[in-house]
């Protein structure tokens, strides 16, 4: 279980949100929407152990995360969560297949990981060879979402995964992102502005941020 | 780095080597008297066998110095012709006796126109026992030769270690034969090798030399230190320059690290959020500085000794110098640490940088 206390940060001073608390239980959904602006995207970098908050507590299963040393959160983030980025976050120089490589041996996992699979469920199994360079944006979406799935994790973190895409692709994206939650079990925070996602994808929860 | 650690390597082994060949190749002589010239030709051509020698001087006068009763022994030596670059020794039996020198096989010398050969001599040139050979005029081989009277190779020495392993050794009788001199009085030597009774002999018996007669004594351990002063200070220099060259090595590391990390500080960030920690990264960027560092002057080794041993195989003088009990090694293993611990540290300064990263700035900014 995810549990946030009393979530607030501040930037030079000034406060961009505060006391936010949740709670999210194994393999049920959160969708955090809000004007742009409001701190989405650094709640979601609070929830994933990359930006310390500036009070509150977050604990996932009774670890509280920003008690751990830093090279703790950072195996933590690796092995428990696995986050799709707004901008993708790839390694553009790598390949595709050496993108999720590269994910699955930041997890030090001894088990092997079927890669084709992986990518023949998100449309990219015949570019596993080509570099990130060079793929459309819808694409490099979907090997986003693949590497977050890629070491089972148990809490999934989404940002703003749609709102780049066409209706098509937004479609294709949020049923990825709902399959692969169910087959790994994990609970799904997806942080977004772009109100279709809500038509694609039942949120057990709805946090509305900047509405005080 | 592996130009630095080259020339380091060369300027090691050369060092060590010349100073173990000058050692090993004088056995405890005090004093060597020849012709008149300098002083270090004479040490160099009598004893390393390197130089030419600085002309030849009466065996009559030279019999005057062995009787003296401040020599212990003495030991006549005629140089002159060479096989195949290897030089002809004309001696007595006793030059055998001071390099403790043993036979493989056959005998010493008993008659003029025998030979015993050293033990590189009998591998390089594959003379054997009552095999012939014609010796060429000089102390290089010009193709000039003395025909008409071949030596007999009648021994073969085991390996010493010394310049003995170079030399070919007959009577001086050969020598003697070989150019014609058959008049006593006329008989010529190129040297005399001298032990002293007593060392306090050194002061005052090459004073009696130098100013009584037209021949000249050289001590061996002044010439030879004075050589490896003048020589150590080249060493030097070239130490110097391979010590610039191994700081400009490990500026070459540092920026290449940092040029690196740099260029990849926005996948180093991706790496974190993937769940690579601090010092996983840390020890990444440490590997890869010291994979250089380690390749680059293991490298550097290797290139040193085979510098080292083309040097040996492909100059006369090369031939003279003989490795011994890879004494050397040490002082190598020595640099090669010094070297690694140096670019050990270097490497910290870009691993420090990568483990103090912002990962969300960085990935905001990027």
């Amino acid at each position: 279980m995810l549990i946030c206390e009393d979530i607030s940060f501040d930037i030079d001073g000034q406060k961009l949100f505060s006391n936010i608390n949740l709670n999210i239980k194994p393999q049920k959904d959160l969708l955090i929407t809000g004007p742009s602006g409001v701190g989405k995207t650094t709640l979601l970098s609070i929830l994933c152990g990359i930006q310390k908050p500036t009070t509150g507590k977050i604990t996932y299963n009774s670890i509280d995360l920003y008690n751990l040393p830093e090279n703790k959160i950072d195996e933590f983030r690796g092995k428990n969560l696995g986050v799709v980025f707004q901008n993708f976050n790839l390694i553009n120089t790598f390949t595709v297949k050496q993108n999720l490589e590269i994910a699955v041996s930041a997890i030090d996992t001894k088990k092997s990981i079927p890669f084709f699979n992986i990518l023949d469920r998100v449309g990219l199994a015949n570019k596993s060879h080509i570099k990130v360079a060079n793929l459309s944006i819808g694409e490099k979406q979907r090997l986003a979402v693949a590497r977050a799935f890629v070491g089972d994790p148990k809490w999934v973190f989404c940002d703003e995964p749609t709102s780049s895409l066409d209706d098509k692709n937004a479609n294709i994206i949020a049923n990825l992102i709902k399959e692969e939650s169910l087959r790994c079990k994990a609970s799904l925070v997806l942080i977004t502005h772009d109100s279709r996602i809500q038509t694609l994808i039942k949120f057990s929860k709805i946090l509305k941020l900047g509405d005080e | 780095m592996i130009v630095g650690i080259t020339i380091i390597t060369v300027s090691i082994l050369v060092n060590q080597v010349t100073k173990e060949t000058f050692s090993k190749n004088n056995p405890g002589l005090d004093a060597v008297v020849g012709a008149k010239g300098s002083p270090l030709q004479l040490i160099l051509s009598s004893i390393h066998h390197i130089d030419i020698p600085t002309g030849n001087i009466s065996y009559k006068n030279a019999r005057k110095i062995i009787k003296h009763p401040a020599i212990k022994s003495a030991i006549p030596i005629s140089l002159g012709d060479n096989f195949q670059n290897f030089r002809i020794v004309g001696t007595n039996k006793s030059f055998l006796k001071l390099y403790k020198a043993n036979l493989i096989s056959g005998t010493a010398w008993s008659q003029p126109m025998q030979a015993v050969i050293g033990y590189n001599v009998s591998k390089i040139t594959k003379l054997k026992i009552n095999k012939f050979f014609v010796g060429s005029h000089g102390l290089i081989d010009t193709g000039d030769v003395h025909a008409e009277q071949p030596y007999k190779v009648v021994g073969v020495l085991k390996k010493t270690g010394t310049i003995l392993d170079n030399l070919i050794l007959t009577s001086l009788d050969s020598v003697w034969n070989l150019h014609s001199v058959t008049n006593k009085d006329k008989l010529e030597i190129t040297s005399l090798l001298l032990k002293y009774k007593n060392k306090t002999s050194s002061f005052s018996f090459p004073r009696l030399i130098n100013k009584g007669t037209n021949m000249q004594a050289a001590s061996p351990s002044f010439e030879i230190s004075k050589l490896l002063k003048l020589t150590g200070n080249a060493h030097r220099i070239v130490d110097y320059l391979s010590v610039l060259i191994m700081i400009l090595s490990f500026l070459g590391i540092l920026f290449t690290l940092l040029n690196n990390i740099n260029e990849r500080k926005y996948d180093l960030a991706v790496l974190r959020t993937l769940g690579f920690s601090r010092w996983k990264l840390f020890s990444i960027i440490l590997s890869e500085g010291m994979i250089i560092s380690i390749l680059g002057s293991t490298i550097g080794l290797i290139f040193g000794y085979i510098v080292y041993e083309s040097m040996y195989y492909f100059s006369i003088v090369g031939r003279s110098l003989e490795l011994g009990q890879l004494s050397f090694l040490n002082d190598l293993f020595l640099i090669w640490i010094i070297v690694n611990i140096i670019a050990f540290i270097t490497c910290l300064v870009p691993c420090i940088k990568v483990y103090k990263q912002n990962i969300r700035s960085t990935l905001l900014n990027s």
